[in-house]
């Protein structure tokens, strides 16, 4: 298999999904998250942050088109965060809309990703 | 609409006897120490897949009993508590109650409820005693990937997003205390822990602490299977129903634990709730400053790559499990099967006997086709009696547990070793194989194999060997079970046996007539009866039911060395290889399996005996003749033995003389029960169809043997 650059990957063949396209990490290090972050995108969601978790830089989730989450899609976040927490890097988080924020109360996982408290 | 569930029963059942013997394989495969991480994995889905069922059906005791075991192997899963002896012979009984249960509720009869609850009480017992090497709900003791730096820790620290503290209004409310472990396979079974938080969050306050630590690392993680669990605590005016109406759904796919923790009366000072709250929340915090401690290099995949292969199991078995590519069929449908199948052969065999009588180009092709309707049918036949052919595994199976148990009880050493387990053979000579084989087992594991200091007092090494061992042998099944102990004692044989007046005190007997004796009912040399063996039932036993079988059993043994018993069985019961004779206008069939040998004979060798008819000499021994024409009451054309054909046969260790008019041919015939289509007929165990549509009766050698003695007798 070809590697790649991390930051630097391009659409998989054969997927038109047109939430898949804005995903595009750009290399300044921001991943934008899909609209569904469910668990049947599960397993491409955890190629794409893969490729992120040795990046040195910060990274920064960008949920501006996130519409869907469940625990399933939290669990993949989770588990790159705290990972690259542990590594000493960062997770930085634009544009968390309420659903994000909720999800992450509902399931206790806020500190863990380090969003910010939803105001009640 | 309301679902008849008890249409399910059967294959509930039928899966979960099933499952229960890999569960009792997997028990004894498991190393005491140091036990298999995947076998562990399939027993405990065994037990979690029976709690579910029974959950689902109604049958509450075995839903009660398993939770307690599957309790008890979580822990096991998890490495909180270690395989010991007295746990795996618990979980063995457990197996054993379970099956007991199982079989009860589904003859529809009571339970041993004593067994259940004293068993039960033993796996609370156990699990109560656990060594307090880890918080209750703290998964395995391994350093968790998360340990690290401080961002981590504090990113990992369980954080309730309300605190209970703030939660004032639940003042007259309840406080419930809900423990919440999904299985791995939650997601996929259409679950979604945050639809039952987000319930639960409007029931009441609702205080979520996450417990991640078993989330493998991103690389590792199965997104499709949940690793994260919770401790939850609600209060307000909450009921317990409606709390376990939320996880419904979920019953049988997760752990779970709802209790109260106390009401909140009203006046009661806050900082007593609060630390109530601190104390619901120790359990997992208490684990960081350890685990924070460990330096940045242990954390590495070490810890984690052991919970992968698991992980990535576990999916593909639950798939397996649905799509294993096979389906159940009742037996009644394959039997009709086979008996079209069973036709079709006679109607072939009557065109090629119709084709065989014309002539002419036409009659040529009709012959070429004829032949091809013939392999066809017999790859047909074939297929279909594959389709009744099983794995003599599904006998083997039920050894290792009981040898295991009696050389517990009988302080031996033993070493069960099972060879051509995946030997297919038919599912009603499996059936019936199963007693005889038990018999000998016994007989290997309590007289065969020694104490393990008369062993090494021998000379031999103090495990005893007993081997199982199946094979093809032609168009037969050989079934071998041997060990390596102290073998038959021909001297004791001899002694009892003329003890018992069995044999004059001066009569000589070859090796072979010595071990015959021993099949003999009533016999046994055994010096003090057991439990186990040695009440002289058994040996007789084992040989009539193979013989039943149209089998025989062979013994080779040596003093001191270990003996050898050979079951040879035909393959199916379905089809036997008969030779037709004929009496009169009359075709019978005669097992090949029972024919010695056919001969003429001469006038000299025929003697008459008062009260025992005639009788020949057939190699230094007199044989009763049979005339099969007078049995039968047919006209034969033969009359005079000379002018026909004697049927040496043998049956129940007896060898007679069978009179027929001729010998027709050797050929496989299908048989078909005369006691389904007509009724028992001594001497007579079925009939076939032959090529002419005529219809021929199978002899059963060993009654015609009895008939022809009862008319002697009369």
């Amino acid at each position: 298999m070809k590697k790649r650059k991390p930051g630097t990957r391009s659409r998989p063949t054969g997927s038109t999904r047109p939430s898949r396209a804005a995903r595009k990490p750009r290399s300044s290090g921001v991943f934008t998250l899909s609209a569904e972050c469910t668990i049947a995108e599960s397993a491409p969601l955890q190629a794409d942050l893969s490729r992120l978790l040795d990046k040195e830089a910060p990274v920064t989730l960008d949920a501006k088109e996130l519409q869907r989450i469940d625990t399933a899609g939290m669990q993949v976040i989770a588990a790159f965060v705290r990972e690259r927490n542990a590594g000493g890097r960062q997770v930085q988080w634009r544009n968390a809309p309420p659903t994000l924020l909720c999800a992450a109360r509902l399931l206790g996982l806020g500190a863990l990703l380090g969003l910010p408290q939803p105001t009640p | 609409m309301t679902i008849d569930l008890t249409q399910f029963h059967d294959a509930f059942f039928e899966e979960s006897f099933e499952a229960l013997d890999s569960m009792e394989a997997a028990l004894l495969k498991l190393d005491i120490g140091a036990p298999d991480k995947e076998l562990i994995n399939t027993i405990f889905r065994v037990a979690h897949s029976i709690k579910g069922g029974s959950a689902t059906f109604g049958f509450s005791e075995i839903a009660s009993f398993t939770h307690s075991l599957e309790t008890l192997l979580d822990e096991l899963r998890s490495g909180n508590m270690q395989v010991t002896l007295p746990m795996s012979d618990l979980l063995l009984k457990s197996v054993d109650v379970l099956r007991a249960m199982l079989r009860a509720v589904q003859a529809k009869q009571p339970l041993d409820a004593q067994r259940v609850s004293d068993l039960q009480f033993d796996l609370e017992l156990m699990i109560a005693q656990k060594p307090a090497l880890a918080p209750a709900f703290a998964p395995a003791p391994v350093p968790a990937p998360v340990a690290a730096p401080a961002p981590a820790t504090e990113a990992v620290a369980p954080v309730a997003v309300t605190a209970p503290a703030d939660g004032v209004e639940a003042a007259a409310g309840n406080r419930w205390q809900i423990r919440f472990r999904p299985f791995r396979e939650f997601f996929a079974r259409g679950n979604d822990p945050m639809r039952m938080l987000r319930e639960l969050a409007e029931l009441g306050e609702l205080s979520v602490t996450v417990d991640a630590d078993s989330l493998p690392q991103l690389a590792q993680l199965n997104p499709q299977e949940c690793h994260l669990a919770w401790v939850l605590e609600l209060s307000g005016a909450v009921a317990e129903e409606p709390i376990k109406q939320v996880f419904e759904w979920a019953e049988g796919d997760c752990e779970l634990e709802i209790r109260q923790v106390g009401g909140r009366p009203a006046g009661v000072p806050e900082a007593i709730l609060a630390d109530a709250a601190a104390d619901a929340l120790l359990s997992v915090p208490a684990v960081e400053p350890a685990a924070a401690t460990v330096a940045e290099p242990a954390r590495s995949e070490a810890p984690v790559a052991p919970a992968a292969p698991v992980a990535a199991a576990k999916p593909e078995a639950s798939v397996s499990s649905l799509d294993s590519g096979s389906i159940r069929v009742s037996v009644e449908k394959i039997d009709e099967l086979m008996n079209t199948v069973g036709e079709l052969v006679i109607t072939q065999a009557m065109l090629n006997q119709l084709g065989s009588t014309l002539d002419g180009p036409t009659a040529e092709k009709l012959r070429a086709g004829l032949a091809q309707l013939e392999r066809n049918t017999r790859e047909l036949q074939e297929s279909v009696m594959r389709v009744r052919m099983l794995p003599i595994t599904f006998v083997f199976s039920r050894f290792p547990r009981m040898v295991r148990d009696l050389a517990q009880r009988l302080g031996k050493q033993i070493e069960l070793k099972l060879t051509g387990e995946q030997t297919e053979l038919d599912k009603t000579v499996l059936e019936k194989i199963g007693d005889p084989l038990v018999h000998l087992v016994r007989n290997s594991v309590d007289h065969g194999i020694e104490t393990p200091e008369t062993r090494i007092a021998a000379g031999k090494p103090a495990f005893g060997t007993v081997h199982l061992d199946a094979c093809h042998r032609g168009g037969n099944i050989a079934v071998e079970v041997s060990d390596d102990g102290q073998g038959l004692d021909k001297d004791r044989i001899l002694a009892k046996a003329r003890a018992r007046n069995l044999i004059g005190p001066n009569d000589q007997l070859t090796d072979e007539q010595i071990h015959d004796l021993i099949f003999l009912p009533g016999f046994s040399t055994a010096e003090k009866t057991t439990d186990v063996s040695g009440r002289g039932v058994g040996m007789d036993v084992v040989r009539r039911n193979v013989k039943e079988l149209g089998g025989k059993i062979e013994l080779r043994t040596e003093r001191g060395k270990g003996s050898r018993f050979i079951i040879t069985l035909p393959l199916t019961l379905a089809i036997v290889d008969g030779q037709s004779v004929a009496v009169g206008t009359e075709t019978y069939i005669v097992p090949l399996i029972s024919i010695v040998e056919s001969m003429q004979l001469k006038t000299s060798s025929v003697s008459r005996l008062s009260g025992r008819g005639e009788v020949f000499s057939f190699r230094g021994d007199y044989l009763p003749i049979i005339r099969l024409h007078e049995l039968y009451g047919i006209e034969p054309r033969a009359h005079s033995l000379q002018e026909g054909l004697i049927v040496v046969a043998e049956g129940d260790g007896r060898r007679v003389g069978l009179f027929v008019d001729d010998l027709l041919g050797q050929q496989q015939v299908v048989i078909k029960s005369l006691e389904a289509n007509y009724g028992h007929v001594e001497g007579v165990s079925g009939a076939t169809i032959l090529g002419d549509g005529s219809v021929a009766l199978i002899l059963d050698v060993p009654g015609i043997i009895r008939a022809a003695s009862l008319r002697a007798a009369a």
